[in-house]
This record gives structure tokens, C-alpha cells and sequence, in this order.
């Protein structure tokens, strides 16, 4: 794979992931983004997993907005100066997607960082504690949601803090 | 392995479940992770994390792109300028425009600068976990040579704020010139001597060979970055992978070891100042001629952009969304010590308790590994010693005798 020049590793990810892509975009030169169905993500991350197409960098969850209704996934595979983006929609008022952990163990991590931070309900992931957000962090409060309102966050420490029992 | 009898009341053989963390009064990032031991062997490991945690990524998305930079410039007390930067050339590539070259070239020699320090500290805090102090006092003694270095160009020892926006604010005087090759010929001599401790000090060799070792493989599939999968001979530089800044013009050679165990990543990090510091002397050689800054408007066109650039301890990566106002739209960043704790986890599993300082210590994970509190949890009768970092430390050292 090292030797391979940056259009043969774009070129070899975009034949292989053109059997679920729903539209495929080269947005910058050494990028590929591919948009898929949440139903076909475990199949297309098994595959870069099989064909040792690099590594998972991390997942970027994006929320498109309450007009929108929509959160954004991006699973971003990096091989040398390559990125592949796998980019999944899913509803915000359903959110839930299946765990890549069967595939790529090291991803725990970053489905946690998901479900804390934008309410994701990831099945089949071994650790859904919280990583970052605090214990007392109130349920149900999503931080990177665009709707976040940080009067929402006051954690009972925090109110004592701030003399708002 | 013990299996489970309803009927029986104390099982011959349970885990202890030890705690490490998190209070960590002496060093920046504590985390909490929970070791479970089969007597001395290590059968699990899960870390929490989020003590230090601050909503960076919350943050930026209310504040202006110039306020962005200087906030990202402080997720990393230690690699504080390659945020900075990251976040620069990403939000310059949105917005269409390039730094000057004589500014791309003083990025990255602060970027390099900042590699020596962050690396000396490393080398000081690994040989503290050791036993091995004096080593400690002497890298901690020599990196404020590049402490002040750092000083001299940008006003701050951290948190330099090199760049802004479409270049960087400060140049390299002839003066400076001087005086950070007279730092890094001395930096030099002296990281030939900690070469020769690290491998022939035979106290050294004992407690990091044949420990924490992770094979290539491991290491291409766990998707760890920076010197911990060079030293595994994985080759993955960003620098050279996908060149930023002014490495296009200033080429680096990839420094790996194939061992993979704990002594390979002091070699590979000793190995890389050397390189470093023959950059730092090519980037002053030829340093180009020209502007500092180029005009950048306060809204960033609509888009998304990735960025990655090879901090001290591995490939940073920026994802970032514009929605073509006066703030971002979205931030997301992935530092390098994120994957490489993964590995930490899995590495644990049937080593020694005694080793899991040095185990932690050796991916330098921004330093979340020093004094913190331990408690030893018996879960028989449910009693619990508390330990202070420093008695494991001491433990792990009597342990390795």
C-alpha cells in the first residue's frame, strides 16, 4: 500500500465502495467522499476492513439542525496522504446506528464520544458509559446538538457553584 | 481460570479491580483507568476520561474564526502551536488562500521546536517512571534551552500564538537565527549522551525491553499514529505523507524501529531530534524572503475541510465546517493520544501491574500518567488501600529488581 501513488489508493476506494454509494464526490484532490445508507455501512466498513484500505482516523458527527432534521456520521479512513469519508444520515429524532467495534475493536472510543455528545444509540458497542461529560451530567442533554441550550447542562454542582439552587 | 459456583462462598481465585486516577495534581489531562488483575497479570483495562475536558469543540462554534484559533490553541498545554496551525491552514484552504512562504517556513520551524520539547519533557517524565531521575533532571534541565528559544521568537514559553490567520505574527531576526543554532547545537550534543543512556544503560534496557510490545499488524489496525507506530515500524508521518507548511520544500526522513516494544519508542523519539534538528538547521539555511501574513476575510466561504499535520505525538486531525458566516459551523478534532490509548487498553491485557507506568508513559499521552491516586480494591472483603501514584511507581521499580 505504501508505494501506491494517491490516485490508485482514491481510485482503488471508490470502485470498491461504488456497489453502496449513494453519490460520490471528490471535494478536495486527496479526498473521496462517499455517501452511504446507514443499512449499508456495516458491509462497507467490513470491506475497507478486508481490503486494508488504511485505518479509521475517527468519526466526525455533525447535527444538520432541527430545520433539517437530520444528524451527519463521517467515518473517515486515512491511507497515506488518502482520506476516505463514509458519510451516513441519519434522522435526529431516531438516531441510532449499528457499532463498526466488530471490525475495528479501537473504535470505542469514538462511538462513546457520539453517544454522549449528539444522543446517538449505537447497537452492539461493548461501552456505552460516558468518556468525557461529567457523572452528574444531566440524561438526555446533548452538547454537540445544535439545539444544546447550556442552561440545560447546570449540573447540580454547577448550581450550587452559581447560587441558583 | 476461576468459574463460577453459586454453592461455593469464596472463590479460590477473584480479579482485583485497581482504580489509578484520577486526581493528578502535578502534571496537566488526568484520566481514571481501572486495571483488572489476576494476581500480578493484568486481564483488563478501561480508562475514563473527560476530567479535563472543557467543550473546546462547543466553543468554537459561538465564537469568531480568529477567537476559534486562539481557543484550539489550548486543547495542548504541551503542543499547543500545532493546533494553532491546523486549524489555520484548514480554515486558509476554506477562505482560498495561502500563507506566504517565509511564514509556512516559520510554522514549521516552531513546529519543530516544539517536537524538541515536547519530546525532552517525554524523556524526563518516561525516565521519572523508571526510577531513573537523574536522567529526568538533566532532559528537564537542557529543554529549557528550547523553552526559552521558543520565548525569544514568540513572547510565550506555551501557547506561543505564532500564527494567525493567514501567516504567522512574528519573524526570525538575525539574531534569533543565531541564537537557536547555538541552542540546537548544544541540544544536540547533549541528545547523543541520552542516545547512549537509552541504549546501553543496562537498568533502562531492563525495564522497557521485550515490554509493551505491539507488532505491526496491531499497530496498522489499531490505527495508532506518531512515533508509537514508527515504532513499530509502521512509516506513518504526516509530515511526509501528505506535506503541510513548508515540509514540501523541507523533506523529512521518517525515522522507524521494528521491534515495537517499549525501548524502540525511546529510540525512534531520541532518533527523531536528531532529525528534527537538522530541519531546523535547513529551514534556517533557507529560510524565504517575503510577507509574514496575507489578508484573510472575516467570513469563511461555506464548506468542509479535513486537515491533518504530525503533532509531537502523532497525526492531529481537523475536520472543519463552514456555513459561510463569521463562525464555524463545526469543529472536530481527533488528537493523537485518542488512538494510542486504545492501544494502551489492549496492550495492558497479560502484563505485568508493575509495568503499567511505563506502559502508559511510553505512548506519551500528554501526560494523563503521573501522580495520581491508586486504590487497591480487595473484592473479597471489599477493602480498599489507597495508593498514591508515586508508591506504584515505586512498586513497579522494586517489581523490575
Amino acid at each position: 500500500m505504501q508505494t501506491e501513488t494517491l490516485e490508485v489508493k482514491l481510485k482503488t476506494a471508490a470502485k470498491f465502495l461504488d456497489r453502496w454509494a449513494v453519490e460520490t464526490t471528490t471535494p478536495e484532490p486527496e479526498r473521496l467522499d462517499v455517501v452511504i445508507d446507514a443499512t449499508d455501512l456495516l458491509a462497507a466498513v467490513a470491506g475497507m476492513v478486508k481490503i486494508q484500505w488504511g485505518y479509521l482516523a475517527t468519526i466526525t458527527g455533525i447535527d444538520l439542525g432541527v430545520e433539517d432534521g437530520r444528524l451527519e456520521l463521517l467515518y473517515h479512513f486515512c491511507s497515506g496522504p488518502a482520506v476516505v469519508t463514509l458519510r451516513v444520515r441519519i434522522p435526529r429524532g431516531n438516531a441510532f446506528i449499528p457499532s463498526i467495534y466488530e471490525f475495528i475493536p479501537s473504535v470505542s472510543f469514538y462511538e462513546r464520544e457520539l453517544i454522549e455528545m449528539l444522543g446517538i444509540t449505537i447497537a452492539n458497542t461493548p461501552n456505552t458509559d460516558r468518556l468525557f461529560l461529567p457523572d452528574d451530567w444531566p440524561e438526555g442533554v446533548y452538547p454537540l446538538r445544535k439545539d444544546f441550550d447550556i442552561n440545560e447542562a447546570q449540573t447540580p454542582r454547577n448550581r450550587k457553584a452559581n447560587g441558583n439552587t | 481460570m476461576a468459574t463460577h459456583n453459586p454453592t461455593q462462598k469464596a472463590p479460590e481465585r477473584e480479579t482485583f479491580k485497581i482504580p489509578i486516577g484520577p486526581q493528578h495534581p502535578a502534571l496537566k489531562e488526568p484520566g481514571h483507568f481501572e486495571f483488572a488483575v489476576d494476581g500480578e497479570t493484568v486481564t483488563d483495562a478501561t480508562v475514563r476520561l473527560g476530567y479535563v475536558h472543557r467543550g473546546i469543540e462547543k466553543g468554537v462554534e459561538s465564537r469568531t474564526w480568529i477567537q476559534g484559533q486562539y481557543l484550539v490553541e489550548r486543547v495542548c498545554g504541551i503542543c499547543s502551536h500545532v493546533h494553532a496551525t491546523t486549524y489555520c491552514l484548514a480554515v486558509e484552504k476554506l477562505a482560498g488562500v495561502e500563507a506566504p512562504p517565509r511564514a509556512q517556513a516559520i510554522r514549521s520551524l516552531v513546529a519543530e521546536l516544539e517536537r524538541i520539547h515536547s519530546h525532552m519533557l517525554w524523556l524526563g517524565v518516561a525516565a521519572h517512571e523508571a526510577g531513573f531521575d537523574m536522567l529526568f533532571m538533566y532532559s528537564w534541565r537542557d529543554r529549557e534551552t528550547v523553552m526559552n528559544l521558543l520565548e525569544g521568537i514568540t513572547g510565550n514559553r506555551v501557547n506561543y500564538s505564532a500564527n494567525i490567520l493567514g501567516g504567522v505574527k512574528c519573524d526570525i531576526t538575525p539574531e534569533q537565527d543565531a541564537a537557536i543554532r547555538a541552542g540546537v547545537d548544544y541540544l544536540e550534543e547533549r541528545t547523543r549522551h541520552y542516545l547512549d543512556v537509552v541504549q546501553n544503560d543496562t537498568m533502562f534496557m531492563r525495564r522497557t525491553k521485550n515490554v509493551g510490545t505491539m507488532t505491526r499488524e496491531q499497530a496498522e489496525q489499531m490505527g495508532v499514529v506518531g512515533p508509537t507506530a514508527r515504532a513499530s515500524g509502521v512509516p506513518r508521518d504526516i509530515r511526509v505523507d501528505a506535506p503541510y507548511a513548508a515540509y514540501k520544500d523541507f523533506p523529512v526522513n521518517v525515522i522507524t524501529e521494528t521491534a515495537g516494544d517499549l525501548h524502540a519508542r525511546f529510540v525512534v523519539r531520541v532518533n527523531e531530534l536528531f532529525e528534527t534538528f537538522r530541519l531546523i538547521r535547513a529551514i534556517l539555511d533557507h529560510l524565504p524572503e517575503g510577507d509574514l501574513q496575507t489578508r484573510v476575510k472575516r467570513k469563511i466561504p461555506a464548506g468542509e475541510t479535513i486537515m491533518r499535520i504530525e503533532a509531537p505525538r502523532g497525526e492531529l486531525f481537523y475536520y472543519v465546517k463552514s456555513a459561510g458566516g463569521e463562525t464555524p459551523d463545526r469543529v472536530k478534532i481527533r488528537t493523537p493520544t485518542l488512538p494510542n490509548m486504545a492501544s494502551v487498553l489492549e496492550l495492558a491485557v497479560g502484563h505485568q501491574l508493575a509495568d503499567m507506568p511505563m506502559i502508559l508513559t511510553g505512548i506519551d499521552p500528554c501526560f494523563s500518567c503521573n501522580d495520581r491516586m491508586i486504590t487497591v480494591r480487595d473484592t473479597h472483603s471489599n477493602q480498599r488501600d489507597v495508593w498514591t501514584w508515586d508508591q506504584l511507581r515505586k512498586y513497579g521499580m522494586n517489581a523490575a529488581q
